[in-house]
């Protein structure tokens, strides 16, 4: 269901409590719930949303061998912690101001905003489940020779 | 970094082998390899393949708190669906042949999208769609019974 133009890939981050989710990331992250499929019995069953023009699926722990075979989607918290994917989030602006919204809504903070050598600032922050946000903010355009030299790693264009 | 445009949203995917898997997702989705970043030790520290307008990361595990399905029993936290304009039967069949594992087989949805998903090599989950028909959420409803469609909180 993603919408023309939200770009090919749309990311679907599995949570044990899905509603609360998407109050949190509304109020932590200033996302923007754009829909909320709602089954018989009233649980979210899948929900979308947006900012700064992207676009993000929100959903519940989910199992079906019926459906999806050996599958399964569980939230970071019913596993210790551990996540298969994380999302990171561009923004134009506003970096420190977001770090500080998302910090008082209760986001704990693993990297408070910083300059990177490949020319961006960028804060870490965990959800209310443990899902792994990186927010960046590009600060300069910097060649890839710059950043190998800078980091002393080998940066090529393809494999 | 030097992309032209970068989107607002874009996962970065564990994986045990991220060489193995860059190939694996050139060759099974077609995916693009736009940047590799190795340590000097050769591994593979980030890398960024590009489908489309979008963008992924493709990285490998580097603590406890970041896993391939693969090192915890096939599960999944986060999931990504692929949207493509045309063509869908002609990807899975392309990422059946590269040996994705298949969940569900192309289908056709209430909602208007035809859908199929896969896993790859490591157990990350991989949903396609493709748009057949735009539908207003009242017609979402009305073809799914029982379901209920909000486009807010």
């Amino acid at each position: 269901m993603a919408e023309q133009g939200a770009g090919a890939f749309t990311p679907q981050l599995f949570y044990r409590d899905p509603l609360a989710a998407l109050r949190w990331l509304e109020a932590a992250f200033g996302f923007e719930t754009s829909l909320v499929v709602t089954d018989p019995s009233g649980a979210v069953g899948h929900a979308a949303m947006t900012f700064e023009g992207g676009e993000i699926h929100i959903g519940g722990e989910f199992a079906a061998p019926d459906l999806i075979g050996p599958a399964a989607m569980k939230s970071p918290a019913s596993l210790g912690g551990a996540g298969s994917q994380f999302v990171r989030v561009s923004l134009a602006q506003g970096l420190d101001a977001h770090c500080e919204r998302a910090r008082a809504a209760g986001a704990r903070i693993t990297q408070d905003p910083k300059d990177q050598f490949y020319g961006s600032r960028v804060y870490r922050a965990l959800d209310l489940e443990g899902h792994v946000w990186t927010f960046e903010q590009p600060i300069a355009e910097v060649p890839l020779e710059d950043m190998a030299r800078a980091s002393g790693l080998s940066i090529r264009t393809k494999l | 970094m030097s992309d032209p445009i970068r989107p607002t949203f874009s996962s970065g995917v564990y994986y045990k082998d991220p060489r193995a898997a860059l190939k694996w997702l050139e060759q099974a989705f077609g995916f693009e390899t736009v940047m590799v970043v190795e340590n000097p030790d050769g591994t593979i520290g980030h890398s960024e393949m590009r489908f489309g307008d979008g963008l992924i990361m493709i990285g490998r595990e580097w603590d406890a708190k970041h896993q391939s399905p693969a090192s915890i029993g096939g599960i999944n936290t986060q999931a990504l669906h692929v949207q493509v304009p045309a063509g869908i039967d002609a990807c899975f069949e392309r990422a059946k042949a590269a040996g994705a594992s298949v969940l569900r087989e192309p289908a056709d949805q209430f909602y208007g999208d035809r859908t199929f998903m896969v896993a790859d090599p490591e157990g990350h989950v991989w949903s396609f769609g493709q748009v057949l028909k735009v539908m207003s959420h009242a017609e979402m409803e009305a073809a799914e019974p029982g379901v209920t469609i909000k486009d807010r909180l």
